[in-house]
């Protein structure tokens, strides 16, 4: 479609009732493919998008957007900003920004990923199912295993002479197997996100998925009390992730963080530095400009242990009186300007994982926990969470638990964290970013069981 | 909405590589969002979606494709593309596109397109001030506005041409309550298919109320013990256990690959004797109804369980062949961008004999979820989580005081079983199911229940 032509229209269109104007496009090229019993159950392709537009008008700032791209929109996108901009009565200033001095390059898009043959894809995706079902007799069947690829193209453009444009890729693939022995049934998952393709590799997906199943069976819960836990890397991850929301600077300056005033000051154990680095080679949050046009920054946001920064956009930073840390986002073109991390992880340790194991003498091991959208609270910091995982007795993993809770706060569990292993590794990417962890080591938690 | 010509095009180039069922999915939707934060309309956005998906099957196996250009060159393109992944001799179809007659179930008076913006700001405001006045404590509280309209076709290869309009109104309001650098949130977020007369229903400011007592009430809850115990959950919100530990079981997506605990179970007792349970799609004007299903069939009430028997699946078109099935109107995606599978409407226990007077008095000591949060479940193997956002103690018979911080675990074929009260006090309650097919708007509900013994984690003794 031939959006160089529209852009033009709605700025021309739009200057007589509008100040300043922005339009945000996002375009996605998706490809999809579940196997199932040797046979491609489900192909799903998609081209699409959408345009985003801002418009201020006497200092407020309105919001629309259409899918239909065509002159048929132009109208109305202009009337809607005019009518959402109307009401806004936030004190807080947002503006259309002028641009970045100097942005980095990068380079988000791999060729290689675009120009392996989709039949190479296909077949993929069937040995890793055929691999899982072979791998052992109690795999007795496989409820999820699937390819996907998405291209992405963002531009931004505005009246005040942003004119920036992106394009990425990533591919990911996911399998979850489901195993039994007698009644008990138990499942096993794992994952790759990467825009090199030569990293698939589909027997290592396939064992590790199979293993994990197999590990679980037989697990029984565990008497109540508190424990000494070690998340597994990208469980962490996860529950970082959920609390993201305490780190951004528009819940902090409305009284939803308990973060307020706290920058310099200690907020978590010494050994523990959190990163946001928006240049990571094949990072699915890599971006040179964030989703306002200011150009992205490396930065520590917890420096061992003493909090450094929020992570900010123009308005609260302008807030604040600082600059923008270029974290500026929109969930999609449907969604206003929000605040999201880029890659943020935290530093390896220097424990390996068997030394968290070794020196625990009693106490678990999580390797997947459940219910984070509703068992955490990200304004009080209170989690309650299924998990399972395994027992560890006297440095040595015993046996598999099940059917339990870990019970915390996680302002707490920052500042109670002991060891820090050396294994980075990212979770399946959600909402906003990219989040990674090495496994880590807790004092004590709350665990129910029995 | 599209020229029943280009259909019949497109679903014959959908069909030309051997495929023996093609379908169409056009929409178009005008949403209006905002969000209000201490009184003061932070942002308010408003746009139209517009795409179309084309199906294909191929036996048990399906090709989806979408886009947002509706033009007819383009649209034989996308079909012709999605239909290359298929290989196969034509089949002998001949169309005959018939538009279907659709009963009403969600009438609908005022059109929220046709209200000015500020009348729905008037609401929100409501809603600010009767949640911010309701107690000191109240240190934040966020409103959110959506309304939608929904615009629909649905052809398919069979001969069927269906339209259908879905209007939703929702109102989220959030209360954050703050003590000794604690903080603590409350939450009440009413809605239903219908327009903007939703508000001659529902009272904003008593909701804005609700969402703050809670808050208030669990910033002076003490923690949560943990461990084993009978636990008495109120009706409403609280049928989201059943939506997650066995709703969700219940979908063809899990059943009919049989990764689901409950497949292969069809009359066969699942639960104890006093649960009954239904998916209703046609409830007037309830959240989670709609007159045809994303695949443009007739929503239906569905029995699932009767006294503790499984009666029945919630099914869609392509996992009814593999299950030799008939669909049950329950197919369902968030938008064109997803294809269709078997979801859950308005799920709920139905109502039993006991009073509620009679459920916590014969409850020696345990814990009344009075508010459930949301929650997941891992339909493979049955094991389920939920969040409690509002709790008590039961003590001796009586409700004590205020919990916080309990999330409730367990199995689902298992908590089935452990089921032996249930309430004559029926309520269904708003949220929002997140699955393969995206997010759909969905009632969950029911009387007061006792389950005998469910693992409760909280947090007290970690100190």
């Amino acid at each position: 479609m031939d959006y160089k032509n529209t852009v033009e229209k709605i700025f021309e269109s739009g200057k007589d009732s509008l100040d300043d104007m922005e339009v945000f496009i996002e375009q996605e090229k998706e490809i999809e493919i579940d196997v199932f019993e040797g046979e491609i159950d489900k192909y799903n392709i998609s081209e699409s998008g959408g345009l985003s537009f801002r418009g201020v008008s006497n200092g407020k700032i309105g919001y629309s957007y259409t899918e239909k791209i065509d002159e048929s929109s132009v109208n109305l996108i202009i009337k809607d900003a005019v009518e959402n901009g109307k009401y806004i009565d936030s004190l807080d200033k947002e503006e259309i920004f002028s641009g970045s001095k100097e942005y980095e390059e990068l380079n988000l898009y791999n060729e290689e990923l675009s120009k392996t043959p989709l039949d190479k894809k296909m077949e993929f995706v069937k040995s890793l199912e055929k691999e899982a079902l072979s791998l052992d007799n109690r795999v007795v069947s496989i409820d999820g295993c699937s390819y996907g690829e998405v291209e992405s193209y963002r531009i931004l453009q505005n009246t005040k002479g942003i004119n920036l444009e992106e394009k990425k890729n990533t591919a990911y693939c996911y399998l979850s197997v489901v195993v039994k022995e007698n009644e008990d049934i138990k499942t096993g998952s794992s994952y790759i996100v990467s825009n090199d393709f030569s990293k698939f590799d589909y027997k290592s997906l396939a064992k590790e998925a199979v293993e994990e199943g197999l590990s679980m069976l037989g697990a029984k819960s565990i008497k109540s009390g508190n424990y000494p836990i070690i998340f597994e890397n990208h469980i962490f991850a996860n529950i970082l992730e959920t609390f993201i929301p305490i780190f951004l600077a528009e819940n902090v300056q409305k009284g939803l963080s308990l973060l307020k005033s706290k920058i310099d000051n200690e907020i978590a154990a010494p050994i523990f530095t959190l990163i946001d680095n928006p240049f990571m080679e094949d990072g699915v949050g890599s971006r040179a400009f964030d989703d306002e046009g200011m150009a992205t920054k490396y930065k520590k946001i917890i420096d061992e242990g003493i909090l450094k920064t929020y992570f900010h956009n123009w308005k609260t930073a302008n807030k604040d009186g600082i600059s923008s840390t270029g974290n500026g986002y929109r969930g999609s073109y449907k969604s206003p300007l929000s605040i999201a991390p880029t890659n943020l992880y935290v530093e390896n340790g220097d424990s390996s994982f068997e030394d968290l194991i070794k020196s625990t003498d009693h106490g678990l091991l999580i390797i997947d926990v459940q219910g984070l959208h509703s068992g955490a609270n990200p304004v009080s910091g209170d989690y309650s969470l299924s998990a399972y995982g395994y027992e560890i007795e006297n440095g040595n993993i015993k046996r598999p638990v099940n059917q339990i809770t870990i019970a915390g706060n996680f302002y707490d569990t920052l500042k109670d964290i002991e060891k820090i292993g050396n294994d980075l590794k990212f979770a399946l990417p959600g909402m906003g970013g990219q989040i990674g962890s090495p496994s880590i080591k807790i004092k004590k938690l709350s665990v129910s069981g029995e | 909405m599209l020229n029943k010509n280009i259909i019949e095009n497109v679903l014959y180039a959908a069909l030309s590589t051997g495929g023996d069922f093609a379908e169409i999915f056009v929409e178009d939707k005008y949403i209006t969002n905002m969000k209000m934060v201490g009184g003061l309309l932070e942002n308010s956005i408003s746009g139209r979606d517009y795409g179309v998906g084309i199906r294909i099957f191929n036996g048990f196996n399906s090709v989806y494709a979408y886009t947002n250009d509706s033009s007819e060159e383009n649209l034989m393109k996308v079909a012709k593309e999605a239909a290359l992944a298929i290989n196969l001799e034509k089949k002998d179809i001949i169309l005959n596109l018939m538009k279907s007659d659709i009963k009403n179930n969600n009438k609908v008076i005022v059109l929220p397109k046709s209200v000015e913006k500020s009348k729905k700001i008037e609401i929100m405001k409501r809603g600010h001030f009767g949640a911010k006045n309701y107690d000191e404590s109240i240190s934040q509280v966020t409103v959110s506005y959506l309304d939608e309209e929904q615009n629909v076709l649905i052809a398919n290869s069979e001969g069927l041409l269906a339209e259908d309009q879905r209007v939703r109104t929702r109102l989220a309001i959030q209360s954050v309550a703050t003590k000794r650098g604690e903080m603590q949130i409350g939450y009440s977020a009413p809605g239903a298919s219908m327009g903007f007369e939703f508000y001659d229903n529902i009272n904003a400011e008593e909701h804005g109320k609700e969402a703050s007592r809670i808050a208030k009430t669990m910033i002076n809850a003490d923690l949560c013990p943990s461990g084993k115990m009978p636990v008495v959950i109120h009706n409403g919100f609280g049928g989201v256990l059943f939506h997650e530990a066995c709703g969700h079981g219940l979908e063809a997506t899990s059943v009919a690959k049989e990764t689901s605990v409950f497949s292969n179970k069809l009359n066969k007792k699942v639960a104890s004797p006093v649960v009954t349970a239904i998916d209703d799609g046609t409830i007037p004007n309830e959240w989670g109804t709609t007159n045809i299903d994303d695949e443009g069939i007739p929503t239906k009430k569905n029995l699932l369980i009767e006294n503790g028997i499984l009666k029945g699946y919630l099914v869609d078109k392509l996992n009814g062949r593999r299950m030799n099935y008939e669909p049950t109107g329950s197919s369902r995606r968030q938008s064109y961008k997803l294809p269709p599978t078997s979801r859950m409407n308005n799920t709920y226990i139905a109502e039993g004999k006991s009073t509620f007077e009679e459920i916590v008095s014969n409850t020696e000591s345990g814990l009344f979820a009075k508010k459930l949060g949301g929650g997941s479940v891992n339909p493979a193997t049955g094991d389920f989580n939920f969040a409690v956002m509002e709790g008590y103690l039961i003590e001796n018979g009586k409700i004590t005081k205020p919990v916080r911080g309990a999330t409730l675990i367990g199995n689902g074929s298992e908590v089935l079983e452990k089921i032996d009260m249930v309430g004559n006090n029926l309520k269904l309650s708003q949220g929002m199911c997140g699955s393969v097919s995206g997010l759909v708007p969905v009632n969950v509900g029911q009387p007061t229940i006792r389950v005998k013994s469910l693992t409760v984690g909280g947090r007290k003794g970690d100190e």
